[in-house]
């Protein structure tokens, strides 16, 4: 190889090099970015998703210690006072004592029924389907509404922390429906289909307009959650003609 | 020395046959064939060219026009967005009516260096359409398990050095030896990133 030859060599492989080393530079910087930045974005969401089951699950007990008040207020307490009375009464006529009796014994049923309720196993060890029936049996015993569960036997194990949020959103439903709704019936089923959990919950009561109370707390806060474990959420009410909830999850 | 790029292809169509089970259901499986395929063209031309004194441009142009098509039609198959389907689209059509003039105005024996660039610059487009598609999803994550991945990095660091030689080999005198060197280097980063890829991916990031 000539002087020029060799000049010429080293001019084409510089600028060749040069090419080569700058799009590697580029492409790994590039590269790495947006890596880093989707691992961020990753991080995030967890720490959104374990500070949102925290508050779900601070809610739910907040939610379960007003039910024991008002039961321990309605139920309990209702029939002590009427087991006092016929105690009273026993007093003067001596026949009573077998109704009290019998009071006091269902007083003590309800008593029961509440300390499982207070149990803190009731928030990790449920599933789903047993949380709901705790809670729709509580509706029933207390009269506050005539409740229904159905689901289908082919059910698959979810995630205990979306469990436990579908729980909650579940909750806030039926809450609203106790509260505004004046509501006598409360229809809750589940479906289980090979990947897809669907869950409707209606009731009979008054109903609202959705495009007015679309910004309620309750309900946007319903929404927040399903988006968050990636569920579809979808209310739907009409004055005097009861509301619906229904909520698609997919099992990944 | 020329015999060295053969020597890689045949490395890396022996590792990519071994590595075979890791990649079979995906849309890279063709390249087990493409690259067996290409050890082949070159024996083909090394014993036409240096056994039969022949002149093998032929076989090297009817080469680089399968391998672009085969390029274009892989890229085809895994750009996901409509935008760039159309562009592969498009781009194949471009890039036959160049290598269709070429073959009807160019003697057969002589390189077809329209083709070649025309086929390349396409080529690199497509591959940086790839990676815009990789950075926009999840799988930026697990990229380097990815197959597709290596075949595009390869394929633009060796056309970013290609193009350049391409056209630099004709306004300087740059020829036997030094071509070849540069040649071989550029071979070693297309075969070595082949290689990683082979090597390193895995069955689960490969499906798709």
């Amino acid at each position: 190889m000539d002087q020029e030859g060799i000049q010429s060599f080293l001019i084409v492989f510089s600028i060749i090099a040069f090419a080569l080393a700058l799009t590697v530079i580029l492409l790994f910087a590039i590269f790495q970015k947006r890596k880093n930045k989707l691992v961020r974005i990753q991080q995030e969401t967890e720490n959104k998703f374990k500070e949102e089951i925290i508050e779900t699950q601070i809610e739910i007990r907040e939610e379960t210690l007003r039910n024991i008040s008002w039961e321990l207020h309605d139920n309990i307490g209702q029939l002590l006072t009427l087991a006092k009375i016929q105690l009273n009464e026993a007093d003067e006529t001596c026949g009573n004592v077998s109704e009290a009796s019998e009071t006091i014994s269902e007083c003590l049923k309800e008593l029961r029924n509440l300390s499982k309720l207070i149990n803190p196993d009731t928030f990790t060890s449920l599933t789903l389907i047993e949380a709901l029936e705790m809670e729709i049996e509580r509706f029933n015993r207390m009269k506050y509404l005539e409740t229904t569960l159905e689901y289908n036997l082919e059910t698959f194990d979810l995630n205990t922390k979306v469990e436990t949020i579908i729980f909650r959103m579940l909750q806030e439903f039926f809450t609203n429906t106790i509260k505004h709704s004046k509501a006598t019936q409360l229809k809750v089923k589940l479906t289980y289909s090979e990947e897809t959990l669907e869950i409707k919950a209606e009731d009979n009561g008054v109903g609202f307009d959705v495009s007015q109370l679309s910004r309620g707390i309750g309900l946007s806060n319903i929404k927040n959650r399903a988006k968050i474990i990636g569920a579809d959420a979808i209310i739907e009410s009409k004055k005097g003609e009861g509301t619906q909830f229904l909520l698609t999850y997919k099992n990944k | 020395m020329p015999y060295l790029v053969t020597l890689l292809e045949l490395i890396t169509a022996i590792i990519a046959l071994v590595a075979y089970a890791k990649y079979r259901h995906s849309k890279e499986k063709y390249f087990l064939i493409f690259l067996w395929y290409t050890l082949l063209i070159d024996v083909l031309g090394a014993v036409l060219g240096d056994i039969f004194y022949v002149n093998n441009n032929g076989v090297y142009n009817a080469y680089t026009i399968s391998s672009m098509l085969f390029y274009f039609y892989w890229y085809y198959t895994i750009l996901k967005k409509k935008v760039f389907k159309k562009a592969v689209i498009v781009f194949s059509l471009l890039f036959g009516v160049v290598a269709f003039i070429s073959l009807c105005f160019e003697n057969w024996n002589v390189y077809h260096s329209y083709t070649f660039v025309t086929g390349a610059l396409f080529l690199m487009v497509l591959t940086l359409f790839h990676f815009h598609q990789l950075l926009n999803s999840n799988e930026v994550l697990i990229v380097k398990h990815k197959l597709s991945f290596w075949i595009s990095t390869a394929l633009l660091l060796f056309y970013v050095g290609m193009i350049p030689l391409f056209f630099l080999a004709k306004y300087t005198n740059i020829m036997g030896l030094s071509y070849q060197i540069i040649l071989l280097s550029l071979n070693v980063i297309l075969y070595g990133c082949y290689m990683t890829g082979f090597l390193w991916t895995k069955k689960e990031y490969n499906r798709f």
